[in-house]
């Protein structure tokens, strides 16, 4: 759809001003950062969801702090029919565990699984995507046919073998499982940011005034595909999360007394008639996780790349 | 569906206001902007881009789309006032008795439907014909904009048609139901030369034959001296001159104007370099006080800092500026100059 | 269009490969031999040597990796063709050809309700944009999105099989009700439900996104200029271009149909692929986790292939 005029756009018109400018014209003068945080702080959900996210991380690094050893400390003078305190304000498990602070820990492990697995898709996923985006050619094609495999592997499926053959309940065997299969969506994303800035003016530009390519690529290129990048990466944090929550599920995930909101669900079942409520507290806090991680990724996509509005 | 001409106007936009409540503050697109088409003439409305003409016309046919919206003024058409006739009524209005084409022909037809079937649809839709009949007169259309070969032609999809081709499907379907107002927003933009005065002389002769009034929207003043009985200069959302055509290109008023008509090269003309109008249409969002124009204006002068309002400097020339008539700066003492202060405060107080 | 099918079949032979030797490798680099849970003192080291030889595992690497590779594409005529299971010595193919209509029912069944459920709420939601129900089934589909699968599934069957006891437990039919088709469906029930809310939260997302990427183009506005009712624009000239991209989304899930749905068939025991597999993976049965692991990739390639050709199908723009 192009329409030369209709909607005006605020933000696009001082792109056009090429042209010999009175300087007096250029009256909005507004940074890049100003634009994206006023653009992020209009979308209300992710505003919402970056206070929720702060309070997560916070109580997640907190919280384990203050209990000491209390998320795994078993007691015998507590159990599930002592009252909640402010001690334990959801009461004490069947082994006498404090259940908020195990709930904490597990959001402290689950949140750290999230982000270190995120950091291994952003890092292979731009490596492999600015390389093939750059170089282009065979590169590129070869590359390319390698997410095509990765992508045509059923996922899960893939990570489950990955921790069930090389390690079940190891952390870092289902950070690298997760990791290592999930690159390929940021791959495409900077492929594709590369291969549009390539043909850009400024990129161009660089390379008339003869900057060399490892300039023209870590000072211009990543910078700029970067955004597609953070948006991905944040949506990756939820995935990350539900898949340690679903290994656990499936018996492959972390084992106590080690907890992740995973183990805790899973552990949660066994008392399914006598303690329905045990399962609902991992699940909202995993729930609350994803929701966070999802608006967010959603506010920062409108805000650092509008061109993405559609989410698909 | 021709009427007599009985000295009323067909269309009468007066005090159009069409503002944009975007996230960034409130856009006026169209601000306060007057004019009216007799019955069988061509009005132009030239202006750059973002100056509004294309949300006027979007006014006209109430297709302004959220966050958009007409917050003032009246569009009077055949003694109906558009801005609040319900909305079954101007659907009726709507690709009957004004039609209207796009600037995208490449992208204003529906790529899942044939063209034929398109056409058909704006036939039945108004004209009480349906099914193989609506198809008949839909083929006779697209044979009347000269589309050789036009029952196959009918049973093709857009995108296997050409630009021109597509804009003369779009005016086919325009035209199939005899409306007495086309509004034409940019119809050969897009489009090569050659094909434009193709195009161009197509409407010529489809206006002839229907007996229609065209409000054509273009940039291009070429195309306005090509087509237009009257014309109608806009700027950041005002009418800034209004004339007959002749007026306009023989005596121009506005500083404005002067820099339009100067930046289209001629013929037979020897110019070092095309003149081009300095600096960029100001941001709608942040609007300077006084005359619009003045930051752009070779004439700017101090009275400038108060906006000037549209006046009458000859019979049926309206012009936006505070030159006099004869084009100089006016001094205390001369009309309009004479007690300049009231004239702007009386401006103001209309603006405001 | 024959001959672009075949083009795309060729294209997709690489790729095959390439997913045949990355979950060969994945199998095989695992440490430990998958003859080690044979090793108790009751077997023989005679015993535990003829079973090496008797799945090559004496050879190297690539020999092994090549008859694996040939043998397996006989599975039309040779019921050995994917091995035998580890577990219960029963041809890999024979038990895996078992369990595809159980899942095809639950797949197939979830699919219907999530297309004809999500699509009209997608396109409800678009026409009325930033409104309240756009907002608030807005925040379910958000939320739905964020449940993880086994979450839901176990939630549902706590409230409706456990408290309320209306539904059953686990399991495709009551004990002596094999095909039941009532009995089915009552099985049914809360798998589908499981996998049908969330499919539901993403579907209905796609929907609205593809509705309202449709009404902003400018064909939408000629339809408008032409004075159609707003129920033709959006019913006739939208609907039929918003729904290009589900048709081919709806290619893209087809391998899910038969892959199956793991976790929800772990859930609720439902004799399905999915469950299978998984059952495979803890039990280190590497020949039905091999097999499975090459549906699951094939079964994508010829999604993306029925996608592309859908695409052709619904829109007249895209010929081969």
């Amino acid at each position: 759809m192009t329409r030369s005029e209709g909607l005006p756009v605020p933000g696009a018109l001082p792109a056009q001003s090429t042209a010999e400018v009175d300087e007096v014209d250029l009256v909005p003068v507004r940074t890049y950062w100003q634009l994206v945080r006023k653009r992020f702080l209009q979308h209300r959900m992710a505003t919402i969801a970056l206070v929720l996210m702060l309070v997560l991380v916070t109580s997640a690094i907190v919280f384990p702090i203050i209990g000491g050893d209390a998320w795994y400390k078993t007691s015998l003078t507590y159990g599930p029919n002592d009252p909640s305190s402010l001690s334990a304000p959801l009461g004490y498990d069947n082994l006498g565990i404090n259940i908020f602070f195990r709930l904490m820990k597990g959001l402290y492990t689950s949140l750290t699984i999230g982000f270190f697995a995120v950091l291994i898709i952003a890092g292979i996923g731009t490596t492999v995507g600015s390389i093939a985006g750059y170089v282009g050619g065979w590169v590129d094609n070869v590359l390319m046919r390698v997410v095509d495999i990765v992508l045509s592997l059923p996922t899960f499926f893939l990570v489950l073998m990955f921790v069930a053959f090389m390690g079940s309940g190891n952390v870092f065997v289902i950070i690298f499982a997760i990791g290592l299969t999930g690159w390929t969506t940021a791959a495409r994303l900077v492929r594709a940011e590369f291969l549009r800035l390539r043909e850009s003016d400024f990129v161009q530009a660089a390379k008339a005034l003869g900057a060399s390519d490892r300039r023209i690529v870590v000072r211009h290129m990543i910078p700029s595909a970067l955004a597609p990048v953070v948006v991905a990466s944040t949506l990756g944090i939820a995935d990350s999360v539900v898949t340690e929550a679903a290994l656990s599920f499936l018996g492959f995930g972390l084992r106590p007394p080690e907890a992740s909101l995973g183990n805790m669900l899973t552990n949660a079942q066994d008392y399914f008639y006598r303690q329905p409520l045990w399962i609902w507290y991992p699940g909202i806090t995993l729930i609350l996780v994803v929701l966070a991680a999802s608006f967010l990724g959603d506010g920062l996509r409108d805000a650092l790349d509008p061109r993405q509005r559609i989410e698909a | 569906m021709t009427r007599q001409d009985d000295g009323t106007p067909l269309l009468a936009i007066k005090n159009l206001q069409t503002h944009f409540a975007t996230a960034d503050g409130l856009v006026k697109a169209v601000d306060g902007v007057s004019f009216s088409i007799r019955n069988g003439a061509t009005l132009g409305v030239v202006g750059e881009s973002g100056c509004g003409k294309s949300v006027t016309a979007l006014s006209v046919m109430r297709l302004i789309e959220r966050p958009g919206r007409v917050v003032g003024g009246e569009i009077l058409f055949d003694g109906k006032n558009l801005v609040d006739l319900p909305d079954d009524e101007m659907r009726e209005v709507r690709g009957n008795a004004i039609s209207m084409i796009f600037q995208e022909p490449m992208t204003s037809l529906n790529p899942v439907f044939t063209c034929g079937s398109q056409i058909a649809e704006a036939i039945s839709t108004h004209g009480g014909i349906t099914g193989d009949e609506a198809h008949k007169r839909a083929i006779e259309m697209l044979t009347q904009v000269g589309i050789p070969d036009a029952a196959r032609r009918a049973g093709e999809y857009p995108h296997q048609l050409s630009g021109g081709m597509r804009q003369r499907v779009m005016i086919a379907m325009a035209l199939s139901t005899n409306p007495d107002l086309l509004i034409a927003d940019e119809p050969t933009t897009a489009l090569d030369v050659t094909i434009q005065a193709q195009i161009l002389e197509l409407m010529k002769a489809l206006r002839e034959r229907n007996r229609m009034a065209i409000m054509l929207i273009t940039h291009d003043l070429g195309v306005i001296a090509e087509m237009a009985d009257d014309v109608v200069v806009m700027y950041a959302g005002k009418v800034v001159e209004q004339s007959d055509i002749l007026t306009v290109y023989e005596h121009p008023h506005h500083p404005y104007t002067h820099g339009l008509l100067a930046s289209i090269p001629r013929l037979g003309e020897k110019r070092e370099r095309l003149e081009v109008i300095k600096g960029v249409v100001p941001n709608p969002l942040n609007l300077p006080a006084g005359c619009l124009f003045r930051r752009r204006c070779p004439n700017a002068m101090p009275i400038c800092e108060v906006a000037p309002p549209l006046q009458e400097i000859a019979p049926g020339h309206l012009s936006r500026c505070w030159l006099t008539p004869a084009g100089d700066p006016p001094s205390v003492g001369e009309a309009p100059g004479t007690d300049a202060a009231l004239v702007a405060a009386a401006a103001l107080s209309v603006e405001q | 269009m024959a001959s672009y099918i075949l083009r795309r079949l060729l294209q997709a032979i690489p790729i095959v490969i390439g997913i045949s030797v990355v979950s060969f490798l994945i199998v095989h680099l695992t440490p430990g031999s998958p003859v080690d849970k044979f090793r108790t003192p009751r077997v023989s080291p005679e015993t535990i040597n003829n079973l090496i030889r008797l799945y090559g595992l004496d050879q190297p690497l690539p020999t092994q990796f090549v008859k694996w590779f040939t043998h397996f594409w006989t599975f039309p005529f040779d019921n050995s063709a994917w091995g035998y299971s580890f577990t219960d010595g029963l041809p890999v193919r024979d038990k895996i050809f078992a369990r595809i209509p159980s899942t095809l029912w639950l797949t197939g069944v979830s699919l219907l309700v999530t297309v004809i459920i999500a699509v009209p709420i997608g396109v409800l939601q678009a026409i009325r944009q930033y409104s309240w129900s756009d907002k608030i089934i807005t925040t379910f589909e958000t939320i739905g999105y964020a449940m993880p699968t086994f979450w839901l599934g176990l939630m549902l069957k706590q409230t409706f099989s456990v408290q309320l006891n209306l539904f059953p437990l686990f399991g495709e039919n009551s004990f002596g009700k094999n095909g039941d088709i009532l009995d089915l469906l009552w099985h049914l029930a809360l798998p589908v439900t499981t996998l049908a809310i969330i499919q539901i939260a993403g579907w209905s997302r796609y929907m609205r996104a593809s509705m309202l990427e449709v009404l902003r183009q400018d064909y939408i506005r000629t339809a408008r200029s032409k004075g159609l009712t707003e129920r033709s624009v959006v019913f006739k000239h939208a609907l039929r271009n918003a729904l290009i991209p589900i048709v081919t989304l709806l290619g893209l899930t087809v391998p899910a149909l038969l892959s199956g749905a793991a976790i929800t068939e772990t859930v609720f025991s439902w004799p399905g692929l999915g469950w299978l597999s998984v059952q495979a993976v803890t039990d280190r049965d590497y020949p039905v986790v091999l097999a499975t692991v090459m549906i699951g990739g094939v079964m994508v390639i010829l999604g993306n292939l029925l996608a592309d050709i859908a695409y052709a199908v619904v829109d007249p723009r895209i010929t081969y």
